[in-house]
């Protein structure tokens, strides 16, 4: 009986094969399920990686870093929990030579470097990689190829850094603990330990490694002491995640928030499908019915055929994912070295098997129809029935969940999901105004428009179906798009707007007096300067924070380091006031702080909440009292966590500033003096600043571009739907009015006026949508200023318009295909 | 005098092209519905033709409506202007003058009964039309049923809206096919009665196809077509039935 049905199935498969509604349908879901299926296999790759990544690069069992240097009671403890410690220091510095400078990480290690993998130097640029044990000698430097050719340094120059000198001896080719590899960018240069001391850079600003070789429970006593005794301290280890993790992780749920409008743009094409297909499906089953095959057969018959469709398509969505994991992994083999490309078998199958059961959800209503179809129904056409609007109630909240699911920020999800929501609801409301107004306004005039408004205001429900699917595609294809142009403006125009050319984003006190002194000295415009202290977060509500949530998100990866914490009496220019009240001018109560709104909202934080911080390894309980925003304009300076002036007088920690200089063409080359005597502070160019900004934007161009490809592939899949589902009424519609005695030609000016008519609404609606979400997102989640450029709205709206209309009567002129004689053959 | 549509000597004939002929592109055979064939019709007068399935007979009516064009012969209009100057024009000008009644009434679903009728005022610019319309719907009886969808009213119902809907501007022949084929044999003759008595009354021409004896006699002339050639049948009744037709107007 069951192969009986499946030969049934195969053969009306067969027969509706080329058949426009299953075409479209197939369409849908293939470029679907090869954007996920590829998405999942290149994550995977990814985290195979970076797991890989870390067992190979961390060169210890566990590595312990801190900011201050262990006490010899605590490195006495430490060794219990250890076979071996080998300590080492780092600090961020700026080399510089001949005029030339680069900022660098320093690196100093003793005789006992590394403690496991392999240190690799050469004697020259061009020399093989040799195995070396111990680190430099005294006096001596090695620089990485990059910092080299950077500087344009040879081995045997001397180097001054501070007021020591250094011969550059060998080429730094690999330290087996760096972690980063790939990853981080940051140029590396190797000295001895003693020459760190020498150095004299301030205290508080070496980071201090313990490398640590330890069993696996050795390691997890090592993690208990460690949040015990040293919350402020970071621990990474082999059984741990590796730090990129995290990274990615959010990266992932970013294009899974992606994905998610994707999904939503193949839903409401399947939905329109589906309209085709339910009444196919039902008059099928029904005539079935009517010579005697009972209801399940209807539906047995309906499922072997959805799934025949499946199972024709898998192959094809296989093999082209596998093409594209290929192609996205040897892009990805810029970034990430040594990638490899895997055949993924089983999670190709895990993936199609999951967006085939969502498939099956949005296809739901298609089979509840026939659960409850009748030979009747071959009578009375048509009955909407409440459990069919339940289902695709149903399907909108899966929706929702997986979106809300993938996404690790729940602002931006909850404003892309409201987005929609108001956007679906301004398309409704101006179709209505629109076509109520049309009718209204026309109906003293003669001619076709007054009709085409007529007949669309009379036929409101079925059209307003159709311009709710384009409007939708077209608002995210806009919104994409816009959102790609305005991020590549935003950076380009990063050099003109941004408050000085010059970055100071570390700076002590002493640093700080030297760039005052230095600048006035020479004329620079000194814009702004901000003092901090550097806290990290431990508690919130007295729990720890990897306790207190382990959902990722910007606002947690940033609080697990240190945090830059401003302390001022009065709201910043660059702040507005969101919640709460800011604190009076010389305020008892010192321990309150401002936190950013996004951070309050990642976190789920609420004001009278605690936070506590270690600042310099002391303990200090904060509760939440305000809540603020940035406010274009006023300079770029920003800080997340502010508290009272007050408050400083009870904390004893070291005082940083940030600063904004500006300097013109003549002045550049006296940053290299400055540096020289104060390599530590930390300055970045506008000219780095946008190389990193280009390298970014370059990366989302191509992230974005090919989202919007699929966007665009969509979009046209459901115009095409829309038509194909109304395509029926219309061809009727055609052949009445050519009974009334009008020409074909008539049809064709009615369709083309009424496709401008619906293209105005979409694009208005899509604008309108655009334009809101542009408010509600840009600012509080990119920091870009939202100025919509109404000559870019107007060419927007002239290029919908069209698309949308030659796309519209392309796709309709089968509809015009229709005469008086189809009607009579009805009969 | 009325205007009138004449075809002169047409036949009309196709290519018979089974799927097994498209294969091999040969045994195309060619079906001759009707050849040579005469016919005058003209308006305020009312036609019936009858005969067999698959006669021709729609493609009849497609012809003298000027929306097919036939294999050999000639389809002339001759319209008010033209009689006094003698001189008749193709078929093609006769489409803005005429109107189609269809079996299965194909009423738009989304749009009332009034809003139906008022459609092909509505594309003419008509500022009127919901007036007229509704003046229409008096006429064939449904004035209550104005905002009722046609999915609201039966199959009677739905072919007054049909007839009102292909009358209501004012065209100078009506096309009928089957206009009572889905209908009850009650329903059949009230329908039947309004269509003769309205067209009547807008001195439209009408032409019907049908399969009924009981609609054909209430014509004034009646054809047959069979075997490829048409007859003229004589009506005994059709001088009572233009008297019945008459009193039925004065209801009208």
């Amino acid at each position: 009986m069951l192969k009986h049905q499946l030969q049934l199935a195969w053969y009306y498969f067969q027969q509706e094969y080329s058949q426009p509604h299953q075409k479209l349908l197939r369409w849908v879901q293939a470029i679907l399920m090869i954007f996920i299926v590829t998405l999942t296999l290149s994550s995977n790759t990814i985290q195979h990686y970076l797991q890989g990544n870390l067992q190979n690069l961390l060169g210890a069992d566990a590595v312990l870093t801190q900011k201050n240097k262990l006490t010899t009671k605590q490195l006495t403890l430490l060794e219990n929990f250890s076979d071996k410690v080998v300590n080492t220091s780092q600090i961020n510095t700026t080399l510089t030579f001949n005029g030339k400078w680069q900022s660098a990480k320093l690196k100093a290690v003793g005789n006992d470097y590394p403690l496991q993998g392999q240190l690799l130097t050469s004697t020259s640029l061009q020399s093989p990689a040799i195995v070396t044990n111990g680190g430099p000698l005294a006096g001596n430097i090695w620089l990485d190829s990059r910092l080299l050719a950077s500087l344009t340094l040879s081995i045997g120059d001397v180097i001054k850094l501070g007021e020591q000198t250094f011969i550059v001896s060998k080429v730094l080719i690999h330290e087996p603990d760096r972690l980063m590899e790939g990853h981080n960018v940051a140029m590396r240069a190797l000295v001895n330990k003693s020459d760190m001391k020498k150095l004299a850079f301030p205290a508080d600003l070496i980071q201090h490694r313990y490398l640590i070789s330890a069993s696996k429970s050795q390691v997890q006593q090592l993690i208990d002491w460690q949040q015990e005794q040293l919350p402020a301290a970071h621990i990474n280890h082999k059984l741990g995640a590796h730090p990129l993790a995290l990274f990615w992780q959010r990266t992932e749920n970013f294009l899974g928030l992606a994905s998610i409008i994707l999904f939503f743009m193949a839903a409401i094409a399947i939905e329109q499908i589906a309209q085709v297909h339910l009444k196919k499906e039902q008059y099928f089953s029904a005539i079935c019915m009517s010579l005697g095959a009972s209801k399940a057969t209807g539906l047995q018959l309906s499922l072997f055929k959805w799934l025949i469709n499946i199972v024709v398509l898998i192959p094809v969505v296989a093999l082209l994912s596998g093409v594209f994991h290929w192609l996205v992994v040897s892009w990805l083999s810029e970034t990430f070295a040594e990638i490899t490309w895997q055949l993924e078998l089983w999670l190709t199958a895990k993936t199609i098997a999951t967006s085939v059961l969502l498939f099956a959800v949005f296809h739901s209503p298609v089979w509840l129809t026939l659960c409850q179809t009748s030979v009747s129904k071959l009578f009375h056409q048509n009955h909407k029935s409440m459990s069919l609007g339940l289902v695709k109630l149903c399907a909108l909240l899966v929706l929702v969940l997986v979106a809300v699911n993938y996404s690790d920020n729940g602002l931006l999800t909850l404003m892309l999901v409201s987005s929609i929501l108001i956007t679906i609801i301004l398309i409704v409301a101006i179709s209505w105004v629109v076509l109520t107004l049309g009718e209204k306004t026309t109906q003293q005039f003669s001619g076709l428009v007054p009709f085409t408004f007529f007949m669309m205001k009379q036929r409101l429900l079925s059209k307003s179906t159709q311009i709710l699917g384009i409007g939708l595609s077209t608002f995210l294809l806009l919104f994409t798009l816009m959102f790609l142009k305005d991020l590549g403006n935003t950076m380009g125009a990063y050099q003109r707007t941004h408050d000085g050319n010059v970055m100071v984003s570390q700076a002590s006190q002493v640093e700080m007096n030297a760039i005052k002194k230095w600048s006035k000295e020479y004329d620079i415009n000194l814009r702004q300067a901000k003092p901090y202290v550097y806290a990290k977060v431990v508690k919130i509500n007295n729990q720890a924070l990897n306790k207190f949530t382990t959902k990722p998100s910007d606002s947690l990866a940033t609080l697990s380091h240190s945090i830059r914490l401003h302390w001022t009496q009065d709201i910043p220019k660059t702040n507005s006031l969101v919640q709460g009240t800011w604190w009076k001018k010389d305020a008892e109560k010192w321990q309150q702080i401002s936190l950013e709104e996004e951070v309050m909202t990642d976190l789920g934080l609420d004001l009278g909440d605690t936070l506590t911080f270690i600042i310099n390894q002391q303990s200090y309980t904060f509760t939440i009292t305000a809540s603020h925003v940035y406010k274009p304009g006023s300079g770029s300076i920003i800080f997340w966590v502010q508290m009272p002036q007050t408050a400083i007088q009870h904390i004893n920690a070291p005082h940083y500033n940030m600063a904004s200089l500006e300097l013109n063409d003549d002045q550049w080359p006296l940053l290299g003096q400055l540096w020289q005597k104060h390599p530590t502070i930390r300055m970045v160019s506008l000219q780095e600043l946008t190389k990193q900004f280009d390298a970014i934007l370059a990366m989302v161009t191509k992230v974005i571009s090919g989202f919007a490809v699929m966007i665009i592939l969509l979009a046209i899949i459901v115009i095409l739907s829309s038509i194909n589902a109304l395509e029926g009424k219309e061809k009727k519609k055609n052949s009445v009015i050519m009974s009334f005695g009008f020409l074909k030609k008539t049809c064709l000016q009615l369709n083309i006026i009424e496709w401008l008519i619906t293209a105005l609404i979409i694009a208005i609606g899509a604008i309108a949508g655009t334009y809101i979400t542009g408010m509600l997102i840009y600012q509080s989640q990119f920091s870009l200023p939202y100025q919509p450029d109404f000559l870019i709205l107007f060419i927007t709206l002239t290029i919908i318009l069209s698309t949308v209309t030659l796309l519209g009567i392309y796709a309709s002129r089968h509809s015009l295909k229709s005469s008086v004689k189809q009607l009579m053959a009805d009969n | 005098m009325p205007c009138s549509i004449e075809l002169k000597s047409v036949s009309q004939s196709f290519e018979n092209i089974s799927s097994a002929s498209i294969a091999s592109k040969v045994n195309a055979s060619t079906i001759t519905l009707f050849e040579n064939l005469d016919l005058s019709i003209h308006q305020g007068q009312s036609y019936a033709i009858t005969g067999p399935s698959g006669a021709g007979k729609s493609s009849l009516l497609m012809l003298l409506s000027g929306l097919e064009k036939p294999t050999s012969g000639q389809g002339t209009y001759l319209n008010d202007k033209q009689i006094n100057d003698n001189h008749s024009s193709s078929l093609d000008n006769l489409r803005s003058e005429i109107g189609f009644i269809f079996q299965q009434f194909h009423l738009l679903p989304e749009l009332t009964a009034l809003h139906n009728i008022a459609l092909p005022l509505k594309l003419r610019g008509d500022k009127q039309a919901i007036k007229k319309a509704k003046h229409w719907l008096e006429k064939v009886g449904l004035s209550d049923r104005a905002n009722h969808k046609p999915s609201q009213l039966s199959g009677g119902e739905q072919q007054r809206v049909a007839i009102a809907r292909a009358l209501v501007f004012s065209p100078k022949f009506i096309f009928a096919d089957e206009p009572t084929g889905n209908l009850d044999q009650h329903n059949a003759n009230e329908i039947a009665d309004i269509l003769f008595a309205c067209c009547k009354e807008n001195n439209a021409g009408l032409i019907i196809v049908t399969h009924s004896s009981d609609l054909a006699s209430k014509a004034q002339n009646i054809y047959c077509l069979a075997n490829g050639e048409l007859t003229k049948t004589s009506s005994t009744n059709s001088v009572n039935k233009q008297q019945d037709e008459e009193k039925q107007v004065a209801s009208c």
